[in-house]
């Protein structure tokens, strides 16, 4: 897969947004599908293929409020991907945005964060 | 015929605080919409966002949970029933409860896990979460990461609360008891 690829978000899916010319991947909203693993299997599909065959920087904007453990897991997947490329010198971050009137998001992301060595900046949103 | 007062109810789910209570077959959209309703209450109960989402996560585990288990062990409709309620509890915090008919043989474990975290504190249950998410799913399951439970007691304000009644016939039903 070396394309770019959109997916409209639902009550229990976020909005996905793969850009490959770009190296831009955008999430946003809340995540709790019953089984993450089938939603986010071409997501993570997307990550491995872009960061295989390409060498340009690859970052990750996320909007996610809500996600249930099973998407949280997937999302360590996705991060463990940018971490392993990292590691290689790639140029890969992560920014993840959340309103700030709800510092359980910023919470969420901040324990993503500290297992990750790569650039990955949190910020509020008003 | 069947003459349930229904004024007695309604007080009986009124002097309880309840907000919402299911019980009966429980299916992927229903735990949607439900949960939805739960949204709008806690929205309507003026919960703050964080709070909101936290009362909302253990909902969706809990629920997910009983799913998971019931798709796992190939229940029917009558067996993958889930007994829910969510009530304000006396210190003003949110109690939620989800029960589920379990095969009795899964319960000693289930309740000595749930036993554990009930011992632990916010730090030992963060260290058994970042475990457990670093831990292989097992291929072909169709659960999630067995992060639930421990997300379930990381966001309680007390220790988790599970009991088992013994059904007869290798069933027991298993409920489980979180205050956020």
């Amino acid at each position: 897969m070396t394309t770019s690829f959109t997916l409209a978000g639902t009550q229990t899916t976020p909005a996905i947004s793969a850009d490959w010319e770009r190296g831009l991947l955008q999430l946003s909203g809340d995540s709790y599908p019953e089984n993450s693993f089938d939603f986010f299997t071409s997501t993570l599909d997307w990550v491995e293929s872009y960061l295989k065959q390409e060498d340009r920087p690859l970052r990750l904007e996320l909007r996610l409020v809500y996600m249930n453990t099973s998407s949280v897991k997937v999302m360590m997947d996705i991060f463990d991907l940018l971490e392993e490329a990292h590691g290689k010198g790639r140029d890969v971050g992560v920014d993840w945005f959340f309103d700030s009137r709800n510092e359980r998001v910023e919470l969420l992301a901040e324990e993503f964060r500290e297992d990750c060595t790569f650039p990955f900046r949190i910020s509020a949103e008003t | 015929m069947l003459d349930i007062d229904f004024l007695d109810l309604r007080e009986l789910l009124h002097s309880h605080r309840i907000l919402l209570c299911f019980n009966g077959p429980i299916s992927r959209s229903l735990i949607e919409e439900i949960g939805l309703a739960l949204k709008n209450y806690l929205d309507a109960e003026h919960a703050h966002p964080g709070a909101a989402m936290d009362v909302f996560g253990a909902y969706v585990e809990m629920t997910q949970n009983i799913r998971h288990y019931a798709i796992r062990k190939r229940y029917g409709e009558t067996e993958s029933a889930a007994t829910i309620l969510v009530a304000i509890d006396e210190e003003g915090g949110y109690l939620i409860q989800a029960g589920n008919v379990i095969e009795a043989e899964d319960a000693p474990l289930l309740l000595e896990r749930i036993a554990r975290l009930a011992t632990m504190d916010s730090s030992e249950l963060k260290r058994a979460y970042k475990e457990q998410l670093r831990r292989p799913v097992t291929p072909g399951a169709s659960s999630g990461a067995g992060l639930g439970l421990i997300d379930i007691a990381r966001k309680a304000r007390r220790p988790l609360c599970a009991t088992q009644r013994p059904l007869g016939g290798g069933k027991t039903f298993f409920s489980l008891r979180a205050i956020l």
